[in-house]
């Protein structure tokens, strides 16, 4: 930008647009304490174990169909 | 990633269905070709191809813009699927020749006899299986995506 671009109304203007839709940054843009390290604890955390629910729900589910393997043809169509 | 969440929610969806289909079109042209079991293949795929991946995407996609408001766990949601899916895939195999309604019971393929007793527990073994899937396959594909 040189002298003349200030003197240009049209720049003015231009800037003035670009002032208003991109507003500017200040200090209470800032996180109010560091965030990374629970970022890491987060990262770190183990997965939640599987409930003894589903384990003996998959376990029925896999005995009906040793029981019942005429289904699993039906089983697929489904899938 | 707030992109096309619809969208990423639909291909979470389709994924495991798309995954397990060759495995089934195999399993039915086994049967078909070497075991020579009388199957219509032809008929049989029509619902896994067309319509379970379809539908899986669109439940996802359900489950996406009803989870803002109700917050129900993933897994309750896909066990409800068979309740949709289970009519729809009956009729369109009746229609197609793949499902005839006998005496004691239900002729899947021509070969498979489910007593009409089974009908029910059949329907439930569905929810809980698709209640395990959609827990833990959807719903981590949910979060890979960043869907949910």
């Amino acid at each position: 930008m040189n002298v003349h671009d200030e003197d240009n109304p049209e720049m003015e203007r231009m800037k003035k647009l670009l002032r208003q839709s991109v507003p500017p940054l200040g200090a209470g843009d800032e996180p109010e304490r560091d965030l990374w390290p629970a970022m890491l604890h987060r990262l770190d955390r183990k997965p939640a174990a599987t409930p003894w629910f589903d384990w003996a729900l998959l376990a029925g589910l896999v005995g009906a169909v040793v029981v019942f393997p005429s289904a699993i043809p039906v089983l697929l169509y489904y899938l | 990633m707030n992109t096309h969440p619809y969208l990423r929610a639909y291909l979470a969806g389709i994924f495991l269905p798309t995954l397990v289909l060759p495995i089934i079109l195999t399993v039915f042209i086994v049967a078909r070709i070497v075991i020579q079991v009388p199957t219509p293949i032809e008929q049989v795929m029509i619902f896994p191809m067309a319509i379970v991946p379809s539908l899986f995407g669109l439940w996802n996609m359900l489950y996406l813009e009803s989870h803002t408001r109700m917050h129900h766990p993933i897994g309750l949601h896909g066990a409800v699927l068979p309740l949709l899916m289970a009519p729809i895939g009956a009729l369109l195999a009746t229609h197609l020749n793949v499902l005839q309604f006998g005496s004691s019971g239900l002729v899947w393929f021509q070969v498979c006899s489910v007593p009409y007793a089974l009908v029910l527990p059949g329907l439930l073994f569905a929810m809980a299986a698709y209640y395990l899937v959609w827990k833990y396959i959807v719903g981590n594909l949910n979060q890979v995506l960043g869907v949910a």
